[in-house]
């Protein structure tokens, strides 16, 4: 089983992905933490602009981070999917390419923020995603999430 | 849900901790890694839309895990 991930991995991650300049945005609950919300989480999130050029780009990262990209599993990256699910790297990585409730990658670009270097959606944007995609435990966090948003303005 | 005055304060108070601590300090304590059954049990999956991923999670994931839209 994969590390949870740390602050460590995240910097690697980060550093990584930028040295590819790979286009992406942390999403969901490791997004909304990483702007300062209280919770925990297991997976790591995160919004990759859909272009072959940036996908390319990211399955350079992948391996480079350590993650063992088959041939066929780089195929279906770069066929564009829109979900990928990784638990073959040294912490587990969720891939959105089109989250429910964001119309597209340059649209959360253009108001997203950035976190000591972190690229991040914005809260908004988690918030629209989690209660577009309605799961049963986005609505059990989604009022704590949207108060935290309140605070997080103001803050600002 | 409605959630109560008191419950709100308390968040409040959590959300002002939260931001007092070190960047480090939140991605250090807030991943936690426990094994999801189903989910974990692949090293690669991929869906060619959200809804056939939602559709998937529906089917195949134990109810309790939430990622459902009921229990």
């Amino acid at each position: 089983m994969a590390e949870p991930f740390s602050f460590r991995q995240a910097e690697r991650l980060r550093k990584v992905l930028a040295r590819h300049k790979v286009q992406y945005l942390f999403i969901g609950k490791s997004g909304a933490i990483i702007l300062g919300y209280p919770d925990t989480t297991q997976d790591t999130d995160i919004f990759v602009q859909k272009t072959r050029e940036n996908c390319v780009a990211l399955t350079k990262a992948l391996k480079a981070l350590g993650f063992q990209l088959t041939k066929t599993s780089v195929e279906e990256i770069l066929r564009g999917k829109d979900f990928i699910q990784l638990r073959n790297g040294p912490f587990d990585l969720d891939l959105i390419f089109a989250p429910d409730g964001i119309e597209s990658f340059e649209d959360a670009w253009r108001h997203h923020v950035t976190v000591k270097g972190y690229p991040v959606c914005h809260p908004d944007d988690i918030i629209r995603s989690k209660e577009k995609a309605n799961r049963l435990r986005d609505r059990e966090s989604l009022p704590r999430l949207k108060a935290f948003r309140d605070y997080w303005r103001q803050k600002r | 849900m409605k959630k109560s005055p008191n419950e709100k304060k308390e968040w409040l108070v959590d959300f002002k901790a939260a931001t007092r601590r070190r960047l480090k300090d939140r991605l250090d304590y807030s991943f936690i890694r426990t094994f999801k059954p189903v989910l974990d049990e692949a090293k690669f999956r991929s869906f060619d839309s959200m809804k056939d991923y939602r559709q998937w999670c529906e089917q195949h994931l134990p109810r309790w895990l939430g990622y459902g839209r009921t229990l």
